[in-house]
């Protein structure tokens, strides 16, 4: 299995623990170099956050496991960057249309 | 275990409540007794009952709220909590609450039962006591809630002496009969 560089997750979670507490609690993964949460839509007992983390060998699963333990739901993998190097998303004619 | 703004709460009810109901008990039982034993025996009873009373009080008030507010989360989550962080954090919050409650009811109540377990009781040492720890509450106060200490110490003060005048007034009755 390639390792993975970087993974982008949607995140439903509750205001406690905050956000801060979140990222930090990522980054303190094995060898997780950078985590990135950006708040996007807060609700009453919820909000939704963008959750980017870069890494030479992410843990997928530890990652998965750690915001659940924050009693976070991932709502969806939106991007997954796996191999030797970072490959960036290409824009494609039907992009631009 | 540090404790909070919420914990403050607790702190200062469980605090007045141990503080004025002792010194309740000291009045009253001084009209009936002069023995050192005898008061010291009815405060020391009725500062452990209300430590335990403050301290469960808590526990079943504040694991109401939590898991109130755990289900709610949940129910917004679409999962369940359980064995998570914030389960844990919940479960802590309880038990500061209770611990903060009725451990400040007890330490509340053995300031004007001091006179009389050093032997040198007299209600008006109690009294005393009891004023100026209602003192220091009302600085707590003024600095947890960020308002005018004078303010917050005055309220303090005349409430507690309000409590201490009523008991007052019921020895005097009692003496009357």
């Amino acid at each position: 299995m390639s390792q993975i560089k970087r993974i982008v997750l949607d995140v439903l979670k509750p205001h406690e623990p905050t956000n801060v507490e979140v990222a930090s609690a990522i980054g303190d993964i094995r060898d997780v170099d950078g985590v990135n949460l950006s708040l996007y839509e807060v609700d009453q007992q919820t909000e939704n956050v963008k959750i980017t983390v870069e890494g030479t060998d992410v843990n997928f699963d530890l990652v998965l496991q750690t915001i659940e333990n924050l009693g976070g739901v991932v709502h969806s993998v939106d991007e997954i960057i796996a191999g030797k190097k970072i490959v960036e998303e290409e824009e494609t004619l039907h992009d631009r249309g | 275990m540090s404790f909070n703004i919420e914990e403050g709460r607790y702190i200062i009810l469980g605090s007045i409540d141990g503080l004025l109901a002792t010194l309740g008990i000291i009045i009253g039982v001084s009209v009936v007794s002069a023995s050192n034993a005898v008061i010291v025996s009815a405060a020391f009873g009725g500062a452990i009952a209300l430590a335990l009373t403050n301290g469960v009080g808590s526990y079943l008030a504040e694991s109401t709220i939590e898991h109130g507010k755990l289900a709610m989360t949940e129910k917004s989550l679409l999962r369940k909590l359980n064995n998570t962080y914030v389960e844990s954090q919940s479960r802590r919050k309880i038990a500061k609450g209770a611990l903060s409650s009725g451990g400040a009811s007890f330490i509340g109540s053995l300031i004007p039962l001091a006179p009389w377990i050093f032997s040198v009781g007299s209600v008006a040492a109690s009294v005393g006591l009891s004023l100026i720890s209602l003192v220091a509450l009302g600085i707590y106060a003024g600095y947890i809630s960020k308002q005018s200490y004078a303010i917050s110490v005055v309220k303090m003060v005349a409430l507690g002496t309000l409590i201490v005048l009523a008991v007052q007034l019921l020895r005097i009755s009692h003496l009357v009969q």
